[in-house]
């Protein structure tokens, strides 16, 4: 069920695979850091790091010899995948629905929906092949698979959360999860259902003043 | 091309995006195209402020006394001897601050800064024009430039 992750034989290689993620890491501190200080909201600026991350995450892959199939847009390990992820899903939803009902009491009630959270499940897939498909295959590659390598994971998706201390704890705990899922059966689709899932009870259940509308970065102060 | 070389490559254009960025903020944050040139007269502070990208626009400045607010007026009172310098292309980019309160006798900076727009008016930035203008100001409150000297030996420091 898991996917083959290439061969690393040597220091150098391990120390590559390393570098890849922090060039992919810096990608995203760059958009979100230093493209909205210098240039606001601009989307084409926006558009140069992202792009830059995404060519070098395809090179990467077609480099090492990786398939779609590898990384995880596969079908034929779904329900298996979503059968690891079901209760971790639901019991952090609902200790996410306990917690929120317990800090607001009576005033609790889910937000109103809107259509730019029709986009999280697209939203959701793309991180997590950032995330798992590239990264968790590269923290592999460097640190082996197993504790260090999902802690490793986790602590980047974390990070690239900061500065909103919520998102940058539930992302920590949920990056250790999903990261764990992955090196078993690796499949995308399923880690962005479950993804996407969290994301939404977190945006329609939680307060704008402790979730800041999901924000990151520099936006997080604006 | 190796993975090893997509990556310097990689490092490189984000280098010069974020050096690119940054120096292009700066330039509209802080445009060095903003000149002026200020002194302290008897009751006040006096000078003329141009932004030779913008030479038909008229400056707002912004005047700090010891480091605090003082007043804001616009740079468009006449100033031929600007435009005879070759500094502007008109002569209305002079400024004036009178009827301030008078500082305590001693020595005092002021600082005269132009105000200016980026971003669409999204973002505004004071800079300052000319040099830190140094005075004293006597029993009578009236002010007092700093002799040559004593200027010379501040802007030494």
């Amino acid at each position: 069920m898991t996917s083959r992750v290439p061969d690393t034989n040597t220091k150098s290689d391990q120390a590559l695979a390393g570098w890849e993620i922090a060039s992919v890491v810096i990608s995203c501190l760059i958009a979100e850091w230093v493209v909205l200080a210098f240039a606001g909201n601009s989307k084409g600026v926006l558009a140069i790091p992202v792009t830059l991350a995404l060519a070098f995450m395809v090179f990467s892959h077609r480099a090492r010899g990786e398939s779609l199939r590898d990384i995880g847009f596969r079908l034929d390990n779904f329900v298996a995948a979503t059968r690891l992820l079901l209760l971790p899903t639901v019991l952090t939803g609902a200790l996410m629905l306990l917690f929120v009902w317990l800090l607001r009491g009576p005033e609790f009630r889910l937000a109103p929906f809107r259509l730019r959270l029709l986009t999280f499940p697209l939203w959701a897939l793309f991180q997590q092949y950032a995330l798992q498909g590239f990264i968790n295959r590269r923290a592999q590659l460097a640190l082996g698979r197993g504790l260090k390598s999902i802690l490793a994971v986790s602590l980047v998706f974390s990070l690239v959360h900061l500065p909103n201390p919520l998102l940058a704890g539930l992302t920590l705990i949920g990056g250790m999860l999903w990261s764990a899922v992955y090196q078993r059966t690796p499949n995308l689709f399923a880690l962005a259902l479950s993804h996407a899932t969290l994301s939404l009870l977190l945006a329609l259940s939680l307060p704008t003043n402790l979730l800041y509308n999901l924000r990151v970065g520099l936006k997080y102060f604006g | 091309m190796k993975l090893a070389h997509a990556l310097i490559a990689k490092s490189m254009a984000e280098l010069i995006l974020v050096a690119a960025l940054a120096v292009s903020f700066y330039l509209a944050a802080f445009p060095p195209s903003i000149h002026g040139w200020g002194e302290a007269r008897p009751h006040g502070i006096a000078g003329w402020a141009v932004n030779h990208h913008k030479p038909w626009a008229r400056l707002q400045v912004q005047l700090f006394i010891d480091g605090k607010f003082e007043a804001s007026t616009m740079a468009y009172r006449s100033r031929p001897d600007v435009v005879a310098a070759g500094w502007s292309k008109d002569e209305w980019h002079g400024y004036e601050f009178e009827a301030l309160a008078t500082p305590a006798p001693g020595r005092h900076e002021a600082r005269v800064y132009a105000l200016n727009s980026s971003r669409h008016g999204a973002q505004q930035t004071l800079q300052m024009v000319g040099d830190p203008i140094w005075f004293d100001v006597d029993d009578q409150g009236i002010w007092h430039p700093l002799p040559d000297h004593e200027l010379l030996t501040r802007r030494g420091q």
